[in-house]
């Protein structure tokens, strides 16, 4: 377990970055915290010629609120992002989801860009940035580019960033005060990779009717998956327990699972729909209370 | 019942702190990784990709070519200098026995065998190298599980045997037949434990030094036999005993996977060889899934016969061990050691049972902590709850109607053992009685209002341990001992050294046996040194550090040990105090007379006089020096016990559990330190409930491992693992000086019956019963959907095939 010989060259700027992207294409990686890629590299899995590291990278990993929306650098410390107030008070979801990724020495190293960029259809930040409708923003020889989370991930560990792309940023917007949030995995361990997971958010509005819902699930496709349809079913309704139940039924056909080693593509079906029920469920609880 | 005790224990059954521990947690450590000889390379391993396959050429020659590296090996090199792998467990007679070189000549039988072998300046160029190996292989049709093993028409993982048999036996006692055909009530079931493996955080390692011009080898290696492996190593390699060392240094972990003997030390040995230089070869983990031994894997088929008052009257089945493409050390050990135990803490009268040892393209089955035992507890564990269930009887009164009184000990089995003392009715009370303390009953159906599903389970366990008279192990097969031996030696100024072929693991070896030392000599236990791990300073023990014998053996010879030697240092004090021997007494190395405190000498001036200036000292009757050796070979094993208990959740949509509490009653004769028997249990039991719900090394029908890494592999975290609570008993062992049984293995035998029992339990509305090990959530959620089934209709939802429980 022992990677082949490496180059490894530090960008102290994003330009710089993208120069080196450029010069040596699809052989380059980018190093950011090194959870997956390293390991990768140990198994011989990934072998990259080159690495283009941006740990050092100023102002990468800053976590602010901006006109409306939550910015957070590609470089930002998954632990720093669970933690901060400024991530919290934007978007709640973040911290509750954040939890379930790997355990706190991973999330103290793992960062926000490196997981989006990874592209783990199991993992949760692409579950929770495709939920929200987030905008991932890309730096390249060209300039700057924004990509709507649904357009981002193209397949299992697959993007639509070309070689010469630097993942800069999540764009993701602010959820209104009193909007509920849930976080639904199930997982083999705390900590793992989930067999399915489910990200939701749901703000009543006055009468009591659902105003707003975002619902996405992982693990069940090779790409996080916005679940439209279930959403759809929400929006305008009281949610009672006949409406999230008929929204859950929905699931079946918005998703591709495959089997594994650890559950068949049918376990997965059963368990995604029963997470959607469950998640809205503790989302509609949880709204109408005061941030 | 005769028990020698030390005159006084000052340290003995005390929660003594670890004299180990501030060392290793230091980070002080020094593991076989640590370990750096003058002028040491590399090695690496190259394994196959197939599981069956005829290796028709391999060209090493680019990989030679690169700058670096030293040597390369294919299995025809190794060959040419060294044996086959040997194995040392025959139970079964006229057995097959399928051995290979440590690197394949003509054949590979499992995914990851070795097959060529690269040594260069360090383990990056080595496996640099290892890319640059081309090796030819014809695919043969794949054995990938027991059914295809057993099916008529099966391909033959040995061209010469009949079958895939290595071989079978059935022990029988009473009449099985008439027992069944008088039987109110017969009870079976097919029970499945996937494989699995002990996974030593530390995986293996070695230091292989082959001196041409000594004509010596010197091997550092992660083992804890090094006795054996030296023994071993001696056969393989055509070197006497007397030219081979063997040091083991600190060991993170074995756990059995590290009592077998491997064939990374003999590569390491030829590849030292021929290069001249020492060769460190270490398996990384991506090499341990498929090069460490596994185990565990078996299927049992069996059934029960009772009266319909519960009374047990006889059980049979057959215990199908799923061997690898090879025999491991223990050949097939372990799935023989399910039948033998398959009765378990009952009376059964009537047996009639069967060991079938099957090769397959896996890996090769060896020693996991427990051996047969978790298997044979499952049997019999499910099998009585099984029979309560369909009786109408409570869990708890069917075990303690088959229990052999106390006074019915040494209880014999019916099949080998006999159980030597006990009181399994009292540590069943004394486990149900704490189920009630902590309050799980109203836990349970508290939950239960609010539509949750917990639910308690039981497991009642016997672990024969202090494995174990010598001549009895050679009479079922082994080729090799059971006794221990150790040196307690006082030196010239009084202190003590213990030297012990044991091995320390991390169970806390050295700490109890300076507590017992210290204890036997009447000295302070600051005063003992322990060493062990070195073939050329430390005695000989029979078979290694396993089957729960490092307690009961090694505490029992230094008992016998210091006594002896505690009666010289009082003849030599005797005669520096001008007294009688009888009439002294030493505590804290302070020897005086009985009764007054005025004139005394210490351990120190005894030393001196033993030692350096005997004249007027030292009695003219006694030899010079302070020591002692003792070899003990045990009359009988010690069989410990307890009764386990746990309290699940189940997820009725997901079929996911969680573990919320645990406790374990436990009687393991004398206790020497309570604070290591708990942590003994705790770890114990920490693997089996892994090895219940999560662990599990699945191989696809290609014979391809699916589950090689951390990632697929799980292994329980802290917060998996429930709360535990441990109780002792202690009913002393009748054949072991000190009355010490043994307590290594007691979790993991317990533990993997018990999960089943609580989910059960959990389910008991739905009659769900559990006997596919691990239990994942797709595994128990086809359970509750076809227990919540109406017969004769198809479960609600997705089509669901066998295929999809897999």
């Amino acid at each position: 377990m022992k990677p082949p010989a490496v180059r490894y060259a530090r960008a102290g700027d994003v330009r710089e970055a993208v120069a080196l992207l450029a010069e040596h294409g699809s052989d380059a990686k980018v190093l950011a915290g090194g959870q997956s890629l390293v390991p990768l590299m140990s198994f011989r899995l990934a072998r990259p010629s080159i690495l283009v590291d941006i740990n050092r990278i100023g102002g990468l990993d800053r976590i602010e609120q901006d006109n409306g929306s939550l910015l957070i650098g590609a470089m930002a410390r998954q632990r720093d992002v669970e933690l901060s107030d400024v991530a919290a008070a934007a978007v709640p979801l973040l911290p509750q989801a954040l939890r379930y990724v790997g355990h706190v020495t991973i999330r103290n190293r793992g960062t926000v860009g490196g997981s989006l960029a990874h592209a783990d259809p199991a993992a949760e930040l692409p579950a929770v940035v495709t939920a929200l409708g987030g905008e991932l923003v890309l730096e390249g020889p060209g300039g700057t580019r924004s990509v709507a989370a649904e357009d981002f991930f193209t397949g299992t560990f697959t993007t639509v960033m070309a070689p010469d792309e630097v993942l800069v940023g999540v764009r993701l917007p602010r959820l209104p005060d009193r909007t509920g949030v849930a976080v639904e995995e199930l997982a083999r361990r705390h900590g793992d990779f989930a067999i399915v997971g489910v990200v939701a958010a749901v703000h009543l509005a006055d009468d009591g009717t659902v105003d707003l819902v975002r619902l996405a699930a992982s693990g069940v496709d090779s790409v996080p998956v916005r679940l439209h349809a279930a959403e759809a079913a929400l929006s305008g309704t009281r949610p009672t327990a006949d409406v999230l139940e008929a929204a859950a039924a929905t699931v079946d056909a918005s998703i591709h699972p495959a089997d594994d080693v650890h559950a068949p593509a049918s376990y997965r079906r059963h368990v995604a729909r029963l997470l959607v029920q469950r998640a809205l469920g503790a989302a509609v609880e949880r709204s109408g209370v005061e941030r | 019942m005769t028990i020698v005790e030390p005159d006084r224990t000052t340290y003995t059954g005390t929660r003594v702190r670890r004299t180990e521990d501030p060392r290793l947690l230091a980070g002080r450590g020094q593991y076989v990784d640590d370990v750096t000889v003058p002028k040491m390379i590399e090695a690496a391993v190259l394994r196959s990709p197939l599981a069956h396959a005829r290796i028709t050429g391999i060209d090493v020659s680019r990989a030679r070519e690169l700058p670096g590296v030293f040597d390369v090996i294919t299995g025809r090199d190794l060959a040419a200098v060294a044996g086959e792998q040997p194995v040392i467990w025959f139970p079964i007679p006229d057995q097959r026995i399928a051995r290979t070189h440590a690197l394949a000549v003509e054949r590979v039988r499992w995914v990851g065998q070795a097959v060529a072998a690269v040594v260069a300046v360090n383990r990056y160029v080595a496996e640099d190298a290892l890319e640059l190996i081309e090796v030819d292989y014809e695919p043969l049709p794949v054995v990938a599980d027991l059914d295809a093993a057993l099916a008529p028409d099966a391909p033959k993982l040995y061209d010469d045997w009949p079958d895939n048999v290595s071989g079978s036996l059935t022990y029988t006692a009473g009449d099985a037949e008439a027992a069944f055909a008088e039987a109110d009530v017969v009870v079976r079931e097919s029970f499945t434990h996937g494989r699995a493996f002990g996974c030593p955080l530390e995986p293996r390692g070695c230091i292989v030094e082959w001196d041409d011009f000594a004509g010596t080898v010197d091997v550092h290696l992660s083992t804890q036999s090094p006795n054996l492996a030296r023994d071993l190593l001696s056969e393989v390699l055509g070197v006497p005993v007397h030219k081979i060392r063997v040091r083991t240094p600190n060991l993170g972990g074995g756990f059995g996977n590290k009592f077998d003997f491997y064939g990374e030390e003999v590569i390491a040995a030829v590849l030292s060889r021929r290069t001249g230089r020492p060769v460190k070869l270490i398996e990384d983990r991506l090499d341990s899934f498929v090069a460490t031994s596994h185990s565990r894997d078996q299927r049992l088929d069996f059934e029960m016969a009772l009266r319909d008052d519960g009374t047990i009257l006889g059980l049979r089945g057959i215990s199908y061990g799923v061997l690898g493409g090879a025999l491991g050390t223990v050949g097939a050990g372990p799935p023989w050691a399910s039948v033998l135990t398959c009765m378990g803490p009952y009376k059964i009268p009537n047996l009639d049972v069967t060991v079938k040892a099957v090769v397959t393209n896996r890996s090769p089955y060896g020693s996991y902590r427990g051996w047969g035992v978790p298997k044979a507890n499952i049997v019999h564990e499910r099998l009585i709850e099984i029979a309560a269930r369909e009786l109408g009887m409570d869990r708890a009164a069917i075990r303690r109607k088959n229990f052999p009184a106390p006074e019915e000990f040494p209880f014999f089995s019916g099949v080998a053992f006999t159980y030597d003392s006990g009181d399994y009715a009292a540590c069943l009370d004394l486990a149900m009685s704490k189920v009630d303390e902590l309050g799980w009953r109203d836990r349970q159906a508290a939950a239960r209002a609010e539509g949750r599903s917990l639910g308690i389970g039981y497991s009642f366990h016997i672990e024969p341990s202090a494995y174990g008279p010598s001549r009895i192990l050679n009479l079922v097969g082994l080729a090799h001992s059971g006794f221990d031996e150790v040196t307690v030696r006082m030196d010239s100024v009084g202190k003590v050294t213990v030297y012990s072929g044991q091995i320390n693991m991390g169970q806390g070896t050295h700490t109890i046996y300076a507590q017992l030392t210290a204890d036997g000599l009447g000295i302070p236990m600051e005063d003992v040194v322990v060493v062990t791990g070195d073939t050329d300073s430390c005695p000989y023990t029979g078979y290694g550090t396993g089957g729960s014998r490092a307690a009961p053996l090694g505490g029992a010879a230094i008992l016998r040990a210091t006594e002896r030697l505690q009666a010289k240092i009082l003849r030599v004090a005797a005669e520096l105090l001008e007294a009688s021997p009888d009439d002294l007494q030493i505590e804290k190395g302070v020897i005086s007379v009985k009764g007054t405190t005025s004139r005394s000498v210490t351990t120190r001036d005894v030393g001196d006089a033993a030692y350096r200036r005997l004249l007027n000292k030292m009695p003219e009757s006694e030899v010079p020096t302070l020591e002692e050796v003792d070899v003990f070979d045990p009359p009988n094993m010690a069989t410990s016990y307890g009764c386990t208990a746990l309290l699940v959740e189940v997820d009725r949509g997901t079929g996911a559990v969680t573990l919320l509490d645990c406790l374990q009653a436990h009687d393991c004769g004398t206790v020497i330190n309570p604070m290591l028997v708990d942590g003994q249990l705790a770890g114990g039991l920490a693997q089996a409930l892994g090895g219940a719900l999560l662990e599990e090394l699945v191989y696809d029908e290609e014979g391809q491992l699916r589950t090689a890494s951390f990632m697929d592999y799980l292994l329980p975290t802290a917060m998996e693992i429930p709360p535990f609570h441990f109780f002792h008993q202690e009913t002393p062992a009748p054949d072991i000086p000190g009355g010490i049984k043994g307590v290594g293995e007691a979790g993991t035998i317990a533990g993997v019956s018990l999960v089943a029992s609580a989910v059960d339990d959990a389910l008991s509305d739905l009659g769900v019963t559990v006997t596919r090990f691990p239990i994942t959530p797709p595994r128990l959620l086809d359970l509750i959907q076809a227990a919540q089934t109406p017969i004769g209709q198809t479960p609600t939802g997705q089509a669901r095939t066998e295929e999809d429980a897999r």
